[in-house]
Parts: structure tokens; sequence; C-alpha cells
């Protein structure tokens, strides 16, 4: 019983060990110098559990009397989380340590908050998504004020902890309010007692207060306002990391949430869900166009981004949930290639984050250029490039089943968002002659960001099969 | 008839093929690469042409194969006669281009990558005439744009390319993206992405409700594309691109997309009144508009750019119509536009390159110099003029014809009159191309000296100047491609027609005659009118698009200047406010079931407390500047509420709120001791009220929530606890046993929070007295805030006596926690009270000197007993922390019952202690260190003994 429990929840045991290890480890060495070392390891520990659990298949089992489930949903969920986190780490190694900001803890905390996305996608019961979460939660706290002598890290990591702190507590408000009244944490339990068309209105509000929660850590509007700040402040390899992989989490748990526990009455979530979708895509379109941080831009693009992906999910369908699993996909590789290259853009050693200073690079760095510009179109949803498809998946989502307003809504904010990236494109390649930036050679991030957009082109010809083990891991969620 | 064949994928995937090869052949030398450029050109259209009898027979050629099914995507392809004519088109002028290219660009280009990029751009625009699926079509759609770009962007040293590139791609892009969502429409009324079917389902898309928004959606991608009034703008700003690309680009192919898709989807949109006044009207706005912007250009390639638009314009308005005579029309002058236009492009670039300029008003003169050239422009341009006997006047004679007889909102004259006004501009721009450039005097001052160009520039415009008089002499050549496509067009049967030059004296001669009569005049009073046009103030597009993004951009800031200041305030106000709003929608929504429990009565007493409870609260809000008074008023809340829990019989709770709440309360006075006695006003009175307000709303919502669940029966889970307590857990004190059993996990999660928090205050406690922090504290002055008497006799006795007693209810409440209300939570704090209370009425100094037991060590014990007593179960084969319940008889004291429990709860009573304490410890080392000294006063000696009396005295 506890064995065949914990066979389960081997990758997570296996991964936290290596945390805690590692930090015992490092404590008692060399601390500091052996960051470089405890990166590049974490990142190969992260990548191998991904591919693991990748290849380990299998059907739906559960632990700990259900609290805990591993199916092809949390997998995929996994794979998408633990590789988009090795990536994002192997990325920022020489940024944070040119700066000095590589400290050993850094690589511990992204991997612990690995753990925690990893519980929070499968969990089966209130009690092991709230662990989850906050284990996700305080480790991402900590790293975004991981620059300690900068106001704005620290501001943003405080503002981030106590938004995220107001956001827990609507979402254990909502939960104890859901465990009130259904009886029992355990998702199997909520949905019989949330079944058939019917809530009550204790369930009810424990439902629109775990949204609420959830909202919050997906940056849907209008619970965004941390987004911004927290991208601006963190030091970049970080908000590439808060880009990509906790971004799955989030919409992995939402998901898990809406169909495992109140897959019954898709009809009281799906309105919240639609007018969330609906915010956070135009505030996020209309609200980048005004941006000349990079950074801050690609805050609210993650914001309509993430509208998109709870367009799948208003859905309500199982088609919904496969279109919300391939846009988020599609969504963390694109990103991981645009932070490679916004990672590169430095002046005299120091990072430049005005999008300004991106006049004419085309001349200084045509390759670099050129990978952007598919990626930048790709983000704006420009056919045929694979950003594209995703749209059309949550967007074909969204209109099967009777969102239609939605789905053409969306299409308007898609058109408003493209203004915001062919801006940088534009300064790219027709931009004024003025200081352009350094010419630097990263092999690391030059790799990723080629990478990244040859997938956006390559990818055209069959998302390289995504699109079936999507099904798959969505089948396994909605039935 | 559709005939199954595959080579239509060939045909479509040729030029993507091809598009790798000129970058690599480009070190071969510059005929190798253009060479390499033609060959898959030239093979596709050999392979297209082989298909064309069947084609003309009416057969309709598919290819197929499955791309992402599930998205209704699929590779397919079909070539019907519009499709056919399209095909040709790109395929023929590309062939064209690639030649003329090869010796217009300079050997400094970089032709490898110009070539590269036309043919990227060849393959989508052949994907889009090709494409059975419209999610395929999309794609392509969106691929001429992105390619577009890269070639309009090719010369990146001119200034002016810049902006017009971006135009161009936001202007299209935007619009293509706009008809995703049109084309998602028709997909889902018509239940297949197949255009093929949804061509056959046009009865079903105009009768839908979606119909309007799909068509809209839909003309919004065309209409960019086209570049329609209003966004007519961004083509003649597109021109800076080279001239081999305007010719192809912005005359023949791309501009043309737009006009295709209307085509193409004539069947399935066209007809409806809001067709006809969409279409039609922008249509005839475009052709007027562009004729007359035209006409007042003084660079050739601009004008020719808005006399594209305005042909552009032409063909709109004829789709618009409606009509199968119309749409027989449009395919008509859609050839010949083609022949004519790209003709004059390459003119304008061979002028543009021989005298190195493009403005009219440095040329002239050049009929002499270039004789080829003047040849070629001359009949092009007559024939864009719409002259006798070449192509360009018998589809304008037939656009007249149509014209003359369509009333627009019931008015007969309306589109006659401004179809000849179109015309009649037509006219006068085109005599104007030949009147400045070719004749005149010749000039001196020429920037280059001109003269004809090599055979390599000239044979393509001469070949289609070729065709342009072949069609206009013997129209009924072009007869049979006309009728295929424009079958292909309306889907059904034709009206009876024939292509002729003369078609007797109809209304449309008429109308021609005035249009070349007044065309004449009006060149002949274009210098007034040039200065009149200069003068008089008109909405110029670019300029209002720069506005309109300027305005966006603005209105962008304001938002996210609003809504992202970055105050913590205004983001706590948001986020309140929504999650409330959301909270009474769903209230509002909620199917609420009546009342079922009456309120309770409310004794007086009761509600004097809740009305103080009330006011408590309210004081703490408004002196929370003042901290200890606040935390005095807090202490009183939290005292009140344990009276709450005592009147609701709930004595464990009560119990177990006074402690927690003394011990915080000490601790935060401790902490406070160090802190600013009051804090500064922060917010100005009007944002106070809001906020008030906001939170007014919030905790009423919370309240009224409360309120209602109160007044309604429930299923809750509290019954499964009582039934199960004895049974399950073995104690009688629910609450204690639902902590140390039901969840158990939590309370050892708990105890572990508990000992890391305490931990935490001691390692920032330490850093803190290591860090700059350190040297403000040992600064700061505390001699003003101490008593004179700072350990009064009465307190130190009081606590030490007290002190036994205290640890004697610890026990005796931790012994009797799993029946009665108690247990080791509470224990440990009353042990850590009775503790608290020595440190602070004694000194912590002299507390801490007779402290044996380290408090680290006291928290990780206690971890530890209540992590083994729970892995213990495991040697039962038991889940983690299964307690196991049984009674034991030890004399002299009666039988009891004990648990596993007790060792766990032993555990949770250490936790705590320890943590209390340690946080306690850390808070004295602050004083310490800001200089309290060990205090040697207290009552720690007997003053009866002699011995130590006289040691005091000394």
């Amino acid at each position: 019983m506890i064995s065949s429990d914990l066979n389960i929840i081997l990758p997570e045991i296996v991964l936290s060990l290596y945390a805690m290890t590692a930090l015992l480890v490092a404590v008692y060495t060399g601390k500091d110098k052996t960051a470089p070392m405890l990166t590049t390891l974490t990142a190969a520990v992260m990548a191998l559990i991904g591919i693991w659990i990748g290849v380990s298949g299998g059907g739906t089992e559960t632990a700990f009397g259900g609290m805990f489930i591993d199916d092809g949903f949390s997998r995929f969920a996994k794979v998408v989380i633990l590789l988009s986190a090795a990536a994002v780490l192997i990325m920022g190694q020489d940024y944070m340590n040119r700066r000095g900001l590589l400290r050993f803890e850094y690589p511990l905390l992204i991997a612990l908050s690995a753990v925690g996305m990893m519980v929070m996608v499968s969990a089966g019961d209130l009690m092991a998504l709230y662990m989850g979460l906050e284990l996700q939660s305080l480790s991402l706290y900590v790293v975004a004020s991981l620059r300690r002598d900068s106001v704005k890290s620290t501001e943003a990591g405080l503002k981030y902890f106590v938004l995220g702190a107001l956001s827990s507590g609507m979402l254990l408000f909502g939960s104890s309010l859901v465990y009130g009244f259904a009886g029992t944490t355990l998702f199997s339990g909520i949905i019989q007692a949330a079944g058939e068309g019917h809530v009550s209105l204790g369930l009810l509000f424990g439902l629109v207060f775990v949204t609420v929660g959830l909202a919050f850590k997906v940056s849907a509007v209008p619970f965004h306002m941390w987004t911004p700040d927290v991208y601006e402040g963190s030091p970049t390899p970080v908000t590439a990391f808060f880009a990509t992989a906790p971004k799955v989490a989030a919409l992995g748990l939402f998901a898990r949430v809406l169909h495992d526990a109140f897959g019954g009455v898709v009809g009281d979530w799906q309105q919240i869900l639609a007018a969330l979708s609906l915010l956070s895509m135009f505030l996020g379109a209309v609200a980048a166009i005004g941006q000349t941080n990079i950074k801050r831009l690609m805050a609210y693009s993650s914001i309509a981004h993430m509208g998109f992906a709870l367009m799948g999910l208003a859905a309500g369908t199982a088609f919904g949930v496969q279109a919300m699993l391939i846009y988020v996909t599609i969504y963390v590789v694109m990103n991981v290639g645009t932070f490679a290259f916004i990672l590169m853009m430095e002046k005299d050693g120091q990072p430049v984050t005005d999008i300004r200073a991106l006049n004419l690079y085309s001349k200084a760095e045509p390759g670099k250029a050129l990978a952007m510009l598919i990626l930048l179109f790709s983000l704006a949803g420009v056919p045929p490039l694979v950003g594209f498809f995703g749209k059309l998946y949550v967007l074909r989502a969204a209109y099967e089943s009777g969102l239609a307003w939605l789905a053409i809504a969306g299409v308007i904010a898609s058109v408003i968002g493209a203004f915001y990236y062919l801006r940088i494109v534009y300064y790219m390649y027709f931009g004024e002659e003025g200081e352009g930036l350094d010419s630097v050679k990263r092999p690391v991030l030059s790799v990723l960001l080629a990478l990244s957009a040859a997938i956006m082109l390559v990818g055209v010809v069959n998302l390289f099969g995504i699109e079936s083990i999507a099904q798959a891991a969505a089948a396994t969620l909605v039935n | 008839m559709t005939v199954d064949d595959n080579s239509l994928i060939i045909i479509a995937l040729l030029p993507f093929l091809g598009a790798l090869v000129p970058g690599v052949m480009i070190r071969a030398g510059r005929n190798a690469c253009a060479a390499f450029t033609a060959v898959p050109t030239a093979l596709a259209l050999v392979m297209l042409l082989t298909k064309a009898p069947g084609v003309f027979a009416g057969q309709v050629y598919v290819a197929e194969v499955d791309w992402l099914p599930q998205l209704g995507l699929s590779a397919a392809f079909f070539l019907d006669g519009l499709g056919f004519l399209f095909a040709s088109m790109i395929l023929g002028v590309g062939l064209l281009i690639t030649l003329y290219a090869r010796f217009y660009l300079s050997g400094e280009d970089p032709m490898g990558q110009f070539y590269t990029y036309l043919l990227l751009f060849q393959g989508a625009m052949l994907g889009i005439v090709l494409s059975d699926n419209i999610l395929l079509l999309l794609i392509f759609w969106e691929l001429t744009s992105l390619s577009s770009f890269l070639l309009i962007g090719y010369w990146k040293h001119l200034p002016e390319g810049r902006q017009g590139a971006r135009m161009a791609l936001a202007v299209t892009g935007a619009g293509g993206l706009a008809m995703i969502g049109g084309m998602l429409i028709l997909g889902n009324i018509v239940g297949s992405y197949n255009l093929t079917d949804i061509l056959a389902a046009g009865d079903l898309i105009k009768a839908s409700d979606w119909y309007l928004p799909a068509l809209i959606l839909i003309l919004l991608g065309a209409f960019t594309k086209s570049a329609q009034f209003p966004f007519h703008f961004w083509l003649p700003h597109a021109m800076a691109a080279p001239t081999p690309v305007s010719a192809y680009l912005h005359s023949a192919t791309m501009v043309k997309a737009g006009v295709f898709l209307m085509a193409r989807m004539w069947p399935a949109l066209a007809g409806t009144d809001a067709w006809f006044y969409i279409v039609a009207t922008i249509g005839l706005i475009t052709m007027v508009t562009g004729a007359l912007i035209a006409l007042f250009k003084d660079d050739l390639k601009a004008l020719l750019a808005y006399s594209t638009v305005s042909h552009l314009g032409l063909l709109t308005m004829l789709l618009g119509f409606g009509t199968p005579m119309a749409a027989v029309v449009a395919v008509f002058h859609i050839i010949n536009h083609l022949t004519f236009k790209a003709a004059l492009f390459m003119t304008a670039g061979i002028v543009d390159h021989e005298a190195h300029t493009r403005d009219i008003k440095r040329l002239g003169g050049l009929r002499t110099l270039m004789p080829i050239t003047f040849v070629i422009g001359t009949l092009a341009a007559l024939s864009m003029a719409g002259i006798p006997l070449l192509n360009g006047f018998l589809s304008k004679e037939m656009m007249l014809e149509e014209a003359a007889h369509t009333t627009w909102a019931g008015s007969h004259l309306a589109l006659p009159v401004l179809a000849t006004v179109g015309a009649l501009l037509s006219v006068a721009y085109s005599f104007r191309f030949v009147a400045h450039v070719f004749l005149g005097p010749v000039r001196e001052d020429y920037p280059h000296k001109p003269h004809d160009p090599p055979f390599g520039l000239w044979a393509a415009p001469a070949l289609l100047v070729g065709l342009v008089v072949l069609i206009g002499l013997l129209p009924h050549v072009v007869e049979p491609l006309v009728k295929t496509a424009a079958g292909a067009v309306t889907g059904g049967e034709l009206p009876y027609f024939h292509l002729k030059i003369w078609h007797g004296f109809t209304p449309a001669l008429f109308m021609s005659v005035i249009a070349t009569v007044g065309g004449l005049i009006l060149l002949m009073l274009h210098v007034p009118l040039d200065r009149i046009w200069a003068s008089a103030p008109r909405p110029e597009a670019k300029v209002i698009f720069d506005r309109l993004i300027a305005a966006l951009v603005n209105l962008s800031r304001r938002i996210s200047d609003a809504t992202h200041d970055g105050a913590m305030s205004r983001y706590l106000a948001i986020f309140v406010v929504a999650t409330t709003a959301l909270g009474y929608i769903a209230w509002r929504g909620a199917a609420m079931p009546a009342e079922t429990r009456a309120l309770l009565p409310i004794p007086p007493l009761v509600f004097v407390i809740w009305i103080l409870l009330m006011a408590a609260t309210a004081s703490v809000v408004l002196m929370h500047r003042e901290r200890f008074r606040a935390l005095v008023v807090l202490g009183v809340i939290g005292l009140t509420i344990s009276v709450g829990f005592v009147y609701l019989s709930a004595p464990d709770l009560a119990l177990t709120q006074i402690s927690v709440e003394t011990v915080t309360i000490m601790l935060l006075l401790l902490a406070l001791h160090y802190m600013p006695k009051s804090s500064p006003i922060e917010s100005s009175a009007t944002r106070r009220i809001r906020d008030g307000a906001i939170a007014l709303a919030a905790g009423g919502g919370v309240g009224a929530l409360a309120y209602a669940f109160m007044l309604r029966d429930t299923s809750t889970i509290s019954q499964y606890h009582l039934d199960n307590s004895y049974e399950g857990g073995g104690g009688t004190n629910v609450v204690n046993v639902i902590l140390v059993d039901f969840r158990g996990y939590d309370t050892y999660g708990e105890i572990i929070v508990l000992g890391i928090a305490g931990l935490i205050i001691f390692a920032i406690m330490e850093a803190l007295l290591n860090g700059p922090a350190s040297r403000k504290l040992r600064r700061t002055d505390y001699s003003a805030d101490r008593s004179r008497d700072r350990h009064p006799l009465m307190v130190v006795i009081a606590t030490r006596v007290m002190m036994p007693v205290a640890l004697m209810v610890g026990a005796y409440i931790f012994l009797r926690g799993h029946n009665q209300p108690g247990g080791g939570f509470v224990a440990g704090l009353v042990v850590s009270i009775a503790l608290l209370m020595q440190y602070m009425a004694s000194g912590f100094a002299w507390t801490q000197d007779r402290q044996r037991i380290e408090y680290h060590s006291l928290i990780g014990w206690g971890v530890v007993l209540a992590g083994l007593t729970g892995a213990a179960a495991w040697l039962y084969a038991s889940p983690f922390l299964t307690s196991l319940y049984g009674y034991i008889e030890v004399a002299p004291i009666e039988k009891f019952g004990i648990g596993t429990a007790f060792l766990f709860d032993l555990g949770v009573f250490l936790a705590v202690l320890g943590a209390v304490m340690l946080m306690l410890y850390s808070l004295s080392r602050i004083a310490r260190y800001a200089g309290e000294t060990v205090n040697t006063e207290p009552m720690d000696y007997d003053p009866s003994d002699p011995v130590q009396a006289a040691e005091k005295e000394s």
C-alpha cells in the first residue's frame, strides 16, 4: 500500500531528496562556489526526471487514497514543466554568474518549486493542491527577490508575496467552504457532491473563491496586478522562469480543479472563466502597446496569452483542455526562445531592457534578428508559424462549445496584440540609426534561441505529434 | 466532375522547394541564380498548363493529405477555372519578374536572398489560390504578408521603406488575423472547413445569424489585402520596395489576393444586400478616391500605386454587384489589368533605372531617348486609359455597361455617374503618365543620361504589352479562359456573352466617350488643378493612421499607468473589489434555498459584548498608528472572542484562543519595543475613505455569506467527527482527536512549521545583529521608556510562585487533553506563558542565566517524537499516524486510557514550547544588544539570610 503510493510519487520524492541533499551539501561545502555546478546538475536532474516521466507512460494511478493522481494529463504537464525549468536554468546561468547573482539556493529553489508544480498538476485533493501551490509560490517569492541589493527586485518579491498571500487566503477560504459543504477534500468526492448540474450555495462560493485564488496564480485579469512589477523587478532569468513552468503548472492545476472536482457543473464556472479570459486577452493586448521595457511588455504578453489559454479551459470540454495544453506548451517554447534573446540584450556588459535599443539590430545580428522575428510572429499568432495553431485550437474549442462571442473577441484581441510584437520587429529591421547593443557571443542562449525559432517553423509539419499526446492527456482528465 | 490528382501538391510545393536553391546558387553567379529561380517556376507553370484542357472541359482537380485532422486542417488543394487563372498569372508573371529582376538589381544587392524571398512569396500566393481548405488558405494568406514584408524590407537603406513596410504589415497582417474569426464562423456554420463544401452551402451560410459577422471579418481581410478604402493608404507607402517587387506584389499578385478571396467566396457570401452595399460601395469609393489621388502624384510609382488602388476598387465594385455578368467582367478585367499594370510598373522601373529619378516633374521628352520604352509604356498606359483596340477598353466598357443598369439605394444615377467619373480620372492620369514622361521637349538636367535598357530589361514588359494588344484586337482568344474562370466564380450557369470590340451604341460607349474627352480636358488643366490640390486641405490617410496609433499607445499608457502604478494599496483594492464583485455575482446567480432556521434570540448581554467587539475592531483600525494602543485593543478583541467561544460551549477553543492570544500579545509587546511607537500617515483622507468603503463591502460580504449559511440547514462534517471521535481516535475531546488523529498529518506539519518559524526568527535576528541595522539598535536610547522600578518586587514574587503552579496546570491540561479540553498544544502554550512571565518580571538576562535546556533541540525532539510515533504505525502495517489505543493500570493511579496519540501530543507540546521560547530568546537578544544589562536587582536572594543580605548591602 504505502510502497505503491511512494512508487507513484517517486519522481517528486527523488527531486525533493535531491534538492534537500544538495542544499545540505552546498551549505557545508563551498556555498556559492558550488552554484555553477549545482545549476547544471539541477537542470540535468530535472531534465532526466522529465524524460523519465515522459517515457514511463502507463495508465491512471492514484496514491494516498486519491490525494495524488498520476495520469496522462499530469505527466504531460510535468514533462513540460521540468524540461522548460531545466532549459531556463541553463539559460540564466551565465547571466546570473556575471552579475554575482548565482547563489547556490537559486537552482535548488527552482527545483523545489518544480516539485511544488508537479504536486499541483497531480493534486487529487484540496490539501495536495494547497501544498503543491504553496511550495511553488514560496520558492517563487524568494527567487523574485533574489537580487537583494536592488530595490526593484525586493519590492517585486514583497508585492508578490503580499498579494500571493491574499490570494492563498481566498483559495483557503474557498477550499474550506468546499470542504464544509462537500464533506471531503478529495476531488473525487467533491465531484459527487457537485454533480448532476446541481451545486449548493456553499459549494458555489467555494468554487468562486478557489477560482479567484487560482486566477491569481495564472495572472488572469483582474488578479494580474503583480505580473508586470514582478517581471520587471526580478532578474531576467527569473522572469524567464516565471513566464514558463509556473504558467503550465497553474493552468494544469486550474484544469484539474475545474474538471476533476467541478466537472459536473461546467455551467457554473464557464462564465467566470470566459470573463477572466476576455479581460486578460484585452488588457494584455492593450496595455502592452505602451510599454518600452521588454520585460514589462512580456508580462502583459503573458497576461494576454493566459487569457487565450483560459479560453480553452472555458470551453469546458476535453477538446478545450487539449487546446489549452497545446497552447501553453507552444507558449512555453516560444518564451524560452524569446527570453534567450532578451538575456543577450546588453550594452557595455549591462543588461538592457528598452526595446528602442533594438534599433536596426538586424544589421548587426541578422541571424538572431531573424530568429526573434519568427518568435515574435509566432507569439502574435501569425500563420503559418506554430503559435497560430495554438490560437486556432483554443479559438475552435471555445467556438464549438458555444462561446462564439469569446472566440471573436479573441480574434480581435490578437489583432490588437499583434501590434506590439510587430513594433519590436519594426525596431529591429527598420529602426533608426542609434546606439545599438553589444554583439555578444553566448553559445547556449544562441542555440536555445535558434532551436525555439526552428521549432516554430518546423513544428508546422505536425506539431511534433503533440496533438495526439495532448488529446490523450486531456481525455484522462475529462470524461 | 472532380479528378484526384496529386501533382497539384507538387505544384504548390515547387516554389518552396525552389526557395532553398537561390541562396546556395548565388556563389555560382547571378545568371545561375536567376536561372535556378526560374526553373521551379517554369516547371510548376508547365505542370499547370498540362491541366489546362481538363480545366477548360470543366474538370476540377483535387488532392488532399491529412495534416492536423482534429483542427479540421488538411493540406487539400483543388484546381478549377478561377484557381487556374490566378495560378497561371502568378507563375507567368513570376517568370517575367525573375528575368526582369536579374537585370534590374545591381551587383551589390544580395540577389540570392532576393530570389529566395521571391519564391517564398510565390509559393504562398500559389497556395492561396489552390487551397481547398479555408484554414490552409488562411495560412498561405498570412505567409504572403510575411514574405512580402521580407521583400519590401529588402532595401533596408531606404528610409521611407521602413514606415511603408511596417504599415503594410500592420494593416494586412491585422486584416488576416481578423479573417481567422470569419473563417472559423464559416467552418462552424457549414460543419466543414473544406472550401468546396462551403461554396456549396451558400444558402445555409446566408441564412445563418452569424452571416454578417463572418462577412465583415472576411471582408476585413480582403479589403486590407487589396488596399480598399479606408485601408488604401498602405499600398503607395509600400512602393519604396525595389520595382520588381512592386510590379509583382503590388500590381499582379498580392493585392489581387483580396479580390481573389471575394471571387472565391462569391457563391458562399455574395448576393445579399449586405454584400452589395458593403462591397460595391467600398469598391466605388476606392475607385474614385484612388484615381483622384493618382492624378496628382508626381512619383511615377506612387501614381501607378494609386491607379492600382483605383482598379482594385473597380474589381471589388464589380464583384460587389453580385450578378453573374459582373463577375464575368471582373474576371476579364483581372486579366487585362495584370497585363497593362505589370508592364507599366516595369516601365517605371526602367525609367528609374536609366534616368535615376521617378519624379515626373524632372522627366519628360524621353520619347526620343528611350524609343522602345516609350512604345511599351504608351501602349500600356493607353490600355489603362481604356482606348479602343487595347484590352483595357474592352473590360472598361463592360464595367460601365454593368454600372449603367445597377441601382444603388434606389438611385439609378449614382453608380453610372461615379463610375464615369472614375473612368475619366483614370484617363487623365494615364495620359499624364505618357505626356509628362515621354512627350514634351528633351531636357538637359536628367540626373543620369537616359537611354534604352538592355533587352533583358525590356523583354518582360514587351511581352506583356504584346498580350495587351493581342487581347485588345482579338478578345475571343481569352474567352474560354474568362468563361471557365467566371464559371468557377459564380459556381453556376453564366449568362450568354461574347467578348468583342464593338457592342453598338450602348450607354457604356457614351460614358466612355465622356470619360476620354473629360480626361483630356483634365490633363490640360493639370497645372492649375495641381496648385489647387496642393493647397487644398485633405485628410492624409497615413497621418490619420499614425494618429490612431499614437492615440492607441496613449490609451494603453493611460490604462497601464492607472492600474499598474506600482502602489500596493491599489493592487489590493483591485483584487478585493474584483473578488467581492465575483462573490456578489455568484450570490445573485445562485438559487438561494429558503431559510430553514430561525435566528436565535439575542440576550442583551451578548448584544452588548457584540457591540463592544465591533467598537474594538473599529478602534484598531482608527488607532493603528499608535502601535501599543492598537495592540492592547487587539488583545481585547482576542479575549472577547474567547468569551464568545465559552458562551457557545466550546471550552477547548476558548482555552486555545486565550493561550494563543496571551502568547502572541506578549511577544508582540516585546517586539514592538524596538520599533517606532507610531507609524506615519501614508494616505490621504479620500483614499482612506475609499479604502474603508472597499473594506466594508468585502467584510460585509463575508458576513452576509456566513449569516446566510447559518440560517439554512446544510449538511456539515461535524457529525462525522462526533460519531467517530471515540471509536476511531479513542478520545471524547473531538477537537483534540481531530488534531492528533483525524488530521494528524496537519498537526504534524503545523508543528514543523511552527518550529521553522521559531528558527527563522532566530536566524533573522542573527543576521540583523550582525548587519547594518545593529548600529541603529545600538544608538537607540530606551531610557525614556524605562520604568524606574523595572522589576517590581510584587510581580517578581508572584510569577515565581506561579511558576510551579503553572507547570502543574500545564501537565494537567496535557494529560487530560484527549478526553477533556486541553492537549499538547494548549499545554505547551500554558508552560510558555509561565516562562514568559519570568522573562518579563525578572528580566531577560536573569532568566536566560537560569535556562538549562536549549530551545532549538526542544523543537527538534518534539518533531522527532511526533514523527516516530506516527511512523511506529508502520510496524503494524497501518498508514502513517494511525493511533493505537489501550488502557493501562499502574498502581496506585487508577486505570487510565492511553494511546499513541499521547506520545504524539507530547511531541506537539515540546515543539510548541521550544518554538515560543526560541522566539522569546531571539527578542531578548536584541534587548541585550541594545544595552540591557544582566539584572541583579530582582529578588534572587533570601533577605532573611544574613550572609546574603550582607552581600547585597555591599
